[in-house]
């Protein structure tokens, strides 16, 4: 359609139609104030002081809500414009709280802004204020509703961006306010506290709770959240050396744009807690313990870890040495730290914390597509056909992608959700598929059957683009589709509705941890990728597989290679091309051979035969299972080096402890789960003596060649550049995406010289019921803590909600048990016990419970035995078979 | 006062009819209304979900009107006009009789659920200035003997059942 122009303030001005008069004036920097108006929310006009008058009728108008039209002469700032904004903004600063001076929105506050722009002092109106209890009961939000006025964009936040309907506008006229049902405090309901409305309101009305600062931080500067693997824009508000406030960046190009989650909004105050780590320690008297660890200086503290690591090479060899990475740390740490492990000690025993949400796991994907496919903007849901959710509750993992899920579904883009248990996104999807837990697999290859057998797949995309359809088609027919509905526990009519649903789209999937660390996760994935090569699903936008990870750089510490079988770059070790290029690159002699993953190097610690390990900002005796077996088995080590920014469980066993800097307190970047290599300086400067990891590293590796180090991330950021070409765009800008190296997943117009082959299919066994252990728990996150929750749990907001160790039940067990709400019980597995309290849950099935993990040191993860998660065969970290007892 | 005892059977059964209704909310709510007197505020999580709405939406749409109420009211809603025809013609006096007469003030409900006393800013009846209504039924040319014959008549009613 033909642009339409228009003549705003004798401007000529033109504008795609439907656009507002108001954002066609933005566009060409003509400024208008307002309060109600906000870019990612529908117009609503609710403060009408974005007024505007029409030349040639007179008449005046709200500009958010007015259309352009061709040929409109607007006018913006007339002295009768003026005059009527000048009388909004009285009457509702009439009805306002005399207290700018001591309220905390400060110079944040947009009404004052434009009171003052209107040159609005007194405004000699009777003041009406309205009075409102104030409410400051939970650790978050204050809401203080007389400096409300009305604007509605908390309201329109909550149902158009976030949807979770907490809140509405309640009564009306001089009255009207929003409210929660039944008027309860916001903690008690069903808000998820994600702060969206917060950094929303133009007003007092809502503002942070901060026991530590009063007033407007004194500057700002923009960051990438350290949580989870979406990657949120922040704009983190810093006082001295202190953050003292994070909000939402609010950047159009951002992935999360005016939403946060409660960890992102609210738990960084975990950064000023008095555990920071701001010292070397070592243990005095040659290093062993139990001495003491007493603060060092660097020199001190990194020729002991150069002389120990030496020592221990030559006597035990390289493979007794194994370190492992962080999926919190940067790219170029994990780049650092795994050249460390390789070049320098000579051992392919390196890994990340990543580990423990099963990315080993990716490794059968990432070979069918060549490492790619790994490019999936979340603004892709919004746009796709439809839409496949497996093991993953992102209301609680990751919350920014629930808002977008949800956001599609309101879209009336069909959501099938695959969870055994009730989640939030029930209510948004299409269909819910109630399957039995580890089971997925049997599930998609029902699917995928009966899409086969209803035509649901793309011809033109499997022959251009895939190889093997024909022996996988062969298998699909002789699939026993009453076996699958048996086994999943769905009921065939169910599937069908999924099939039919699905029939001739283009498939999103977005795939959670209940995939990944489930028995034969890597099967499930296969099947996936089946799936998606079937329908086509892959290579558009709105398609393909979005791998849902948990920590902010699990994705970018694989891809540095912190794995111990990849090089950067996600290449094999076995490749004999690519390890000639490392080879070359480092000048030193690499070995083809797989190295210990985290959990073979806590058993070959156990078994005497790894001495020394070097940690990077994991906590492993807080993330692991089976705590006491950890702990033994790192007492076991001749020598563990810890670099961490908190005092945890694993900094106490350390021989070395070096303090690092949070993600704010150093440049770097994180690679999210969308494939966005985001690049970010310094907020603050780290605590004390503590320093930049990458620094650390790179004083220490070249302590121990004799050699001079990097010296600058740019220099680290080069070598990552030519040597990892999926990283060619991490050059310091601030968002760059990862590049597909090979064209096997580019799908262009005239094929790909490599085919992505169909794999086997897998089914998996009949489940036993096991009598001693009668119930399946489910382990999964809550939306306040993060992995192991060793940062969230430091976040003085989280701890004030005094969360338990509680289990979820449904109101059937809890019944045949005889237990009530509340009541303390002992859940029992074959490789440990736990007490918790009992949570009565419809949304539980009978035979199951659910267990929160991250709450009170993660103690539900004992109830799961330490087996290694990458065979195929091995039982998995996200179920395990047990029994209750009261307590 | 003793809470009312809700009826869930009616209830439920006026949500079930309206569910998945495109724009069903305020039918539903007035079916509720006119049947169980009041919008029992536990039911306001059952209707959003049959209606695939926010229980927040629910409360804003019933607390928004005057039609709608979140408390049980009595069998018979009195509703005195305070407009200003009415006022000129003495309807001070006639709140003031019907609150003594009652025992209630305004917004108020007798503890056996048989009244309750409101006011309204015009019935739209001037002519017949001051008026009152119970439930449907307009008075109007009211005077205290007609009030207190008015409410004689619906408390003998009471005194039947």
């Amino acid at each position: 359609m033909e642009n339409i122009v228009l003549s705003i303030d004798g401007q000529k001005v033109s504008c795609p139609p439907g656009t507002s008069v108001l954002e066609a004036a933005e566009q060409h920097g003509i400024k208008i104030p307002k309060l109600c108006y906000h870019p990612d929310l529908k117009p609503y006009g609710a403060c009408r002081l974005c007024l505007v008058e029409d030349e040639k009728t007179g008449r005046l108008m709200a500009s958010c809500v007015t259309p352009a039209a061709s040929n409109m002469v607007i006018r913006t700032a007339t002295p009768r414009i003026i005059n009527h904004r000048r009388n909004i903004a009285r009457l509702m600063i009439a009805e306002h709280p005399e207290s700018c001076v001591v309220c905390s929105k400060g110079n944040h506050c947009q009404l004052r802004l434009i009171a003052s722009q209107l040159g609005i002092g007194e405004t000699k109106l009777h003041p009406m204020p309205n009075y409102k209890t104030l409410e400051q009961a939970n650790p978050f939000i204050i809401r203080d509703l007389s400096k409300c006025i009305l604007c509605g964009k908390c309201i329109r936040a909550d149902h158009e961006l976030v949807f979770v309907g907490a809140i509405d506008y309640n009564r009306r006229g001089f009255r009207s306010r929003p409210a929660t049902v039944h008027d309860q405090a916001l903690e008690k309901s069903n808000c998820t506290v994600c702060g969206t409305c917060l950094s929303m309101c133009p007003t007092g009305a809502l503002s942070p709770k901060n026991r530590t600062y009063v007033g407007s931080p004194a500057r700002e500067s923009i960051a990438i959240c350290g949580f989870c693997g979406v990657g949120c824009s922040l704009a983190m508000g810093a006082a001295g050396e202190k953050i003292v406030e994070v909000k939402p960046a609010q950047r159009p190009d951002s992935v999360n744009r005016a939403t946060l989650c409660v960890r992102g909004h609210f738990a960084h105050d975990f950064l000023n807690v008095s555990n920071r780590l701001v010292s070397p320690l070592v243990r005095p008297n040659g290093n062993r313990r139990p001495a003491q660890l007493v603060p060092a200086s660097w020199d001190e503290a990194l020729e002991v870890i150069a002389k120990r690591l030496a020592d221990i090479k030559s006597v035990n060899g390289p493979q007794s040495i194994a370190f492992l990475g962080s999926s919190k740390c940067t790219n170029e740490e994990n780049y650092l730290l795994q050249k460390f492990a390789r070049a320098l000690i000579g051992t392919n025993s390196v890994d990340n914390g990543g580990y423990i949400f099963g990315q080993s796991r990716l490794r059968s994907f990432d070979e069918r597509t060549a490492g790619g496919g790994r490019v999936n903007p979340l603004r892709g849901l919004e746009r796709a056909e439809a839409i496949v959710v497996l093991g993953a509750d992102p209301g609680h993992s990751l919350p920014v992608v629930g808002y977008y899920l949800k956001r599609a579904a309101g879209q009336g883009i069909p959501l099938v959700l695959v969870n055994p248990r009730r989640t939030e996104l029930v209510n948004s999807a299409a269909l819910w598929l109630r399957l039995q837990p580890q089971t997925d697999l049997e599930l998609l290859n029902g699917l995928t059957a009966l899409l086969h057998t209803k035509e649901g797949y793309d011809s033109g995309f499997i022959d251009r683009y895939t190889e093997g359809f024909s022996i996988f088609r062969y298998s699909l027919s002789a699939l026993d589709l009453e076996r699958v509905c048996r086994v999943t526990d769905i009921d065939r009519r169910q599937l069908d509705a999924a099939a039919d649903l699905l029939h001739g789209k283009k498939i999103a999937f977005v795939v959670g941890q209940g995939i990944l660390q489930q028995k034969g996760g890597q099967h499930s994935l296969n099947a996936l990728l089946n799936l998606a090569l079937m329908t086509g699903s892959l290579g558009k936008e709105g398609t393909g597989l979005y791998m849902l990870a948990k920590e902010n750089n699990q994705a970018g510490a694989l891809d540095m290679g912190a794995a111990p079988d990849r090089f950067p770059g996600r290449q094999s070790l076995k490749d004999d091309r690519v390890r000639k290029q490392w080879e070359q690159a480092w000048k030193v002699k690499l070995s083809p051979d797989q190295g210990l993953n985290l959990a073979r190097m806590i058993m070959e610690a156990e078994k005497g035969n790894l001495k020394a390990l070097y940690v990077m900002g994991e906590n492993p005796l807080r993330a692991l299972p089976a705590t006491e077996r950890v702990q033994k088995a790192l007492q076991k080590l001749d020598f563990l080096v810890v670099q961490d920014i908190l005092e945890c469980e694993t900094t106490r066993m350390a021989d070395v402890v070096l303090p690092g800097a949070a993600f704010c307190e150093k440049d770097g970047s994180f690679t999210n789960l969308e494939g966005r290599i985001q690049s970010f300086s310094t907020v603050v400067p780290p605590p004390g003596h503590a320093k930049p990891d990458w620094e650390i590293l790179d004083r220490l590796m070249a302590k121990m060649k004799n050699g001079c180090g990097y010296g600058s991330l740019e220099k680290i950021r080069a070598e990552i550049r030519q040597r990892v070409p999926m990283y060619a765009e991490l050059d310091g800008r601030r968002q760059g995406w990862l590049r597909a190296t090979s064209s096997k997943v580019i799908f262009g117009a005239d094929g790909a010289d490599g085919l992505i082959s169909f794999s086997p299919m897998v089914s998996v066994d009949e489940p036993v019921k096991d009598e001693d252990y009668p119930f399946t728990a489910i382990f999964g996150s809550m939306r306040y803590h993060l992995g192991s929750g060793t940062r969230t749990g430091a976040s003085r907001r989280i701890q004030e909600l005094e969360l338990s160790s509680e289990i979820e039940i449904s109101p059937q067990d809890a019944a045949g048990l005889n237990f009530k709400e509340g009541e303390a019980v002992n859940v029992i597995s074959r490789h440990g016990a736990v007490g918790a309290k009992v949570r009565l849950k419809t949304g539980i099935l009978p035979g199951q419970i659910f267990a929160p993990l991250a709450v009170r040191g993660n103690t539900a993860m004992n109830l799961i035995g330490l087996s290694d998660l990458a065979p195929a065969d091995s039982p998995g970290w996200k179920t395990c078979q047990v029994t209750l007892k009261p307590a | 006062m003793n809470p009312l005892e809700i009826d869930w059977n009616r209830l439920n059964a006026i949500i079930a009819k309206h569910r998945g209704e495109k724009w069903g909310l305020i039918p539903l709510l007035q079916d509720i209304q006119e049947t169980i007197g009041f919008i029992p505020p536990e039911s306001m999580e059952p209707i959003a979900h049959a209606l695939n709405l926010h229980p927040s939406q629910v409360q804003g749409v019933v607390t928004f009107y005057a039609g709608f109420s979140l408390k049980p009211k009595g069998k018979w809603v009195l509703r005195a006009c305070r407009g200003t025809a009415c006022h000129v013609k003495g309807s001070r006096g006639i709140l003031r009789l019907m609150k003594k007469e009652l025992g209630l003030e305004e917004g108020e409900t007798s503890p056996d659920y048989q009244f309750t006393l409101e006011t309204v800013a015009c019935l739209g009846a001037c002519f017949l200035a001051p008026t009152m209504m119970v439930n449907r039924d307009y008075f109007g040319k009211l005077n205290p003997t007609k009030v207190t014959s008015i409410l004689a008549q619906y408390g003998k009613e009471k005194g039947d059942e």
